[in-house]
């Protein structure tokens, strides 16, 4: 006996409720329950769905498919990680070194002529954490949008769009640049201090740039690679 | 008191089974080509006469650590009314499965010599 396709979608309901909320995830499980219940079926043809579906369920353990979920979060997180370090290195290699080292000296000569580094050097960073706090929100609405539709959602898409762990990334250096900003005088005049502040300003933007910017833009080849189903589903 | 038994019973199998079950995966993969993960519970069970229960939580973890590691490949297919996602072994899959069934063979040589020594003739 084969089960019908409403038991299918009840299938899909129950790993919903049990914490599976990503579609790539409930339907390899859902796949394995309606397995184990019709072969129970063949063994015990008396036996009704709920039951069946239990005893199945129970395998599992004491935290239900919480394993599965979080090991399969672990993994995805560790190959985005993967990407965004990929495509740092980028900026560190030919030819996009070229650009790296370009934006520093920029940088690094405005700072050095401006009677007013200080201010530029705050703006700056002040400029970049608006920026990202407007794209989290943008990011945050289209997630809520999705989830309210229904539309099948996919763990590795809304890691995408969670930017992994590093969301709070950007408030990591607030302290260095308050500090900066107080000891502007003795810091900035240094032309030493004032390259690796300018360095390590590109490197920051960098990486939110790739972050906030570039892996979402190549969201969809990153899911076609990761799902093969994803193309089933998106034709 | 008899649950309490079959309880040990597990969990003395979960432990000597664990380091391994990446391994068992692999090489079943070898043989059969591609499986899906109920499939691959239930080959285990009649190759070991219902012995060595794999636990479906602890499965797909392996089987989703072994995809991201480049060793297993995933195709999907529909199957009746549902979606069914086959895991093969990738060309480094291949090459990793006899390096660790090499290794699992040393184990398991290394462990019967230390549990049934063979007796010594020297004086």
């Amino acid at each position: 006996m084969q089960l019908t396709t409403s038991q299918i979608d009840q299938l899909f309901t129950f790993t919903r409720q049990h914490s599976v909320e990503w579609y790539d995830l409930q339907s390899e499980l859902v796949d394995h329950l309606a397995n184990s219940i019709e072969a129970q079926w063949q063994q015990f043809p008396k036996r009704t769905f709920e039951e069946a579906l239990n005893i199945e369920f129970k395998k599992f353990g004491v935290f239900g498919f919480m394993d599965v979920v979080e090991k399969r979060q672990a993994v995805l997180g560790k190959k985005y990680n993967s990407i965004v370090w990929k495509h740092f290195k980028d900026f560190f290699s030919v030819p996009k070194i070229i650009l790296t080292v370009a934006m520093t000296l920029a940088m690094f000569l405005i700072l050095k002529i401006s009677a007013v580094k200080e201010y530029i050097f705050l703006g700056f960073y002040l400029l970049m954490i608006i920026a990202m706090f407007y794209e989290i929100y943008k990011s945050y609405q289209t997630r809520k949008n999705k989830k309210q539709s229904g539309e099948k959602r996919w763990l590795f898409e809304e890691i995408i769009s969670q930017y992994g762990n590093f969301a709070g990334i950007i408030i990591f250096p607030f302290n260095m640049m308050a500090r900066i900003f107080n000891d502007h005088e003795r810091m900035l005049s240094n032309d030493y201090w004032l390259i690796g502040l300018c360095f390590f300003l590109v490197s920051f933007s960098l990486f939110l740039f790739i972050i906030f910017k570039i892996i979402p833009s190549k969201a969809e080849s990153y899911l076609l690679a990761t799902y093969p189903e994803y193309k089933l589903e998106k034709l | 008191m008899y649950i309490c038994f079959q309880n040990e019973i597990k969990m003395k199998n979960s432990q000597l089974y664990k380091g391994s079950l990446n391994t068992i995966i692999m090489k079943l993969l070898e043989e059969n080509g591609k499986m899906y993960g109920y499939e691959i519970t239930q080959k285990v069970k009649a190759i070991t006469a219902g012995e060595l229960n794999i636990t479906e939580g602890a499965l797909y973890p392996a089987l989703h650590k072994l995809e991201a590691e480049g060793i297993l490949d995933v195709e999907i297919a529909k199957v009746d009314n549902r979606m069914r996602k086959y895991y093969k072994l990738t060309e480094a899959g291949e090459k990793e499965t006899v390096n660790r069934l090499s290794e699992l063979e040393d184990f398991i040589r290394n462990m019967q010599s230390l549990v049934n020594p063979k007796p010594s003739l020297e004086f």
